[in-house]
């Protein structure tokens, strides 16, 4: 403990928890340690090994699984000699012609666009400090969004309802899932990687140039 | 004062506020946009609690209809069948799937309910100052933000069936108008929770030890 420090010295020496609020000196972490309020207990700090290359490569998988999932067949259906096949684009398209334009927006948001958005920014903004290219203030701009927007990505509820889906019109009619299927379980992992391997604090420290 | 005396007061108490996005500390006083990344800087969520009644009142008024209009439509030949959120899981029930009915029990009912119940609940503790533990409702507004999305499952589930279903006169699924409620309902219920600052929980006791300098139990110690 420092105690006795003069009051000029700046307030970079103490964090404060972003759950509580309460004031905390600012702990030197080491690779893999991280730093837990000691009052309410949410993490405040964290240092992942690794970040930015770990980060880029699960952000890069995620956009290649994404533009699969669109295009690839996801599911198809077959009852009475009368079959479909469809695209997760094709199931898009077929609520925006209906009456149910809005389903088809917000399916299109929450599955395609939101994700996607996301992913290309946190490819965009880690690629340019893995190259070590000069930090743009879009860049914070873009990562602050990036962070924003990770509880509106929704595929992996999504494949929770398809797996409803399925169940609920087995009886129905044959259903089979196709490649796209495959591919978006792949961002869901993709997804879930870069929650693991992302250290929001180091990627603000290279992003703001402090230390 | 000395920055050293600072730990163990919260930051809005020595007159600082952490940028919401980096985490950097400024001066209150001179607090706008953060030095370090160019977010607004406020000690804590502008109008938290009017904004969480706010989108609270409306999810809950989306809930209503929601619940009492058909989120699915089934033409086939036999007939026409329409299935609110609960036929819908009654009738997955009589066909035996017992996991799948869960499934939207828990998304669609369970979910939204405890949601409705522990954000106006929490609201409520922070307008009528509740002697209740910080670190339970900390955990409980930390569990309304994190299962909030999942309620959307219902949504998908119909948009799914409604665009994969499309067989003529033989088989036709679309969309009934409660699910668009019902979508209203768990986005604005998400931005309930969004809008809730957990900070204020904490508020309550800074301001309770402050005022009173020793709290009783302290004062029995000594």
């Amino acid at each position: 403990m420092r105690v006795g420090m003069k009051s000029q010295v700046s307030f970079d020496d103490l964090v404060a928890c972003p759950g509580c609020d309460w004031l905390h000196y600012r702990q030197r972490l080491s690779t893999g340690e991280y730093a837990r309020c000691a009052r309410c207990g949410d993490i405040m700090e964290t240092r992942k090994p690794h970040t930015v290359d770990r980060a880029l490569a699960a952000s890069v998988a995620g956009v290649v699984f994404l533009m699969l999932s669109l295009f690839l067949p996801f599911l198809s259906l077959s009852r009475a000699g009368v079959a479909s096949q469809i695209s997760v684009l094709d199931a898009i398209e077929a609520l925006w012609l209906s009456h149910f334009r809005w389903l088809g927006v917000v399916t299109l948001g929450l599955i395609v666009l939101l994700p996607m958005l996301r992913l290309v920014l946190l490819v965009w903004v880690l690629l340019r400090v893995r190259l070590a290219l000069p930090v743009a203030t879009h860049m914070r701009t873009a990562f602050r969004w990036a962070i924003d927007l990770e509880p509106w990505a929704m595929a992996d509820i999504f494949m929770i309802g398809v797996a409803v889906s399925l169940v609920k019109i087995s009886s129905v009619a044959q259903l089979e899932v196709g490649l796209a299927f495959w591919s978006l379980l792949g961002l869901i992992g993709a997804s879930v990687l870069i929650n693991l391997v992302l250290c929001k604090d180091t990627v603000w420290k290279l992003l703001t140039g402090l230390d | 004062m000395e920055t050293s005396d600072w730990v163990g007061l919260s930051a809005r108490e020595v007159g600082l506020a952490r940028c919401p996005a980096c985490g950097s500390l400024h001066r209150l006083s001179i607090a706008g946009k953060c030095r370090r990344c160019g977010h607004s800087v406020s000690s804590r969520r502008k109008h938290s609690l009017q904004r969480t009644w706010a989108f609270l009142i409306v999810g809950l008024l989306c809930y209503v209809p929601a619940n009492h209009y058909p989120i699915m439509i089934t033409h086939s030949l036999t007939g026409n069948t329409s299935d609110t959120i609960l036929s819908g899981i009654f009738a997955l029930l009589d066909s035996g799937s017992w996991g799948v009915a869960i499934v939207i029990f828990v998304a669609s009912i369970c979910i939204p309910v405890t949601k409705f119940i522990v954000i106006g609940g929490l609201a409520l503790s922070l307008h009528l100052h509740w002697a209740m533990s910080e670190h339970a409702r900390h955990r409980l507004h930390t569990l309304t933000e994190l299962i909030g999305r999942w309620s959307m499952v219902d949504v998908f589930v119909v948009a799914v069936l409604a665009a994969l279903i499309q067989l003529g006169a033989i088989l036709t699924i679309t969309p009934g108008v409660g699910i668009n409620a019902f979508a209203a309902s768990v986005v604005f219920t998400m931005l309930a929770a969004g809008s809730l600052d957990s900070r204020l929980i904490w508020d309550q006791l800074a301001t309770t030890e402050t005022g009173s300098l020793i709290k009783p139990d302290e004062a029995d110690a000594a």
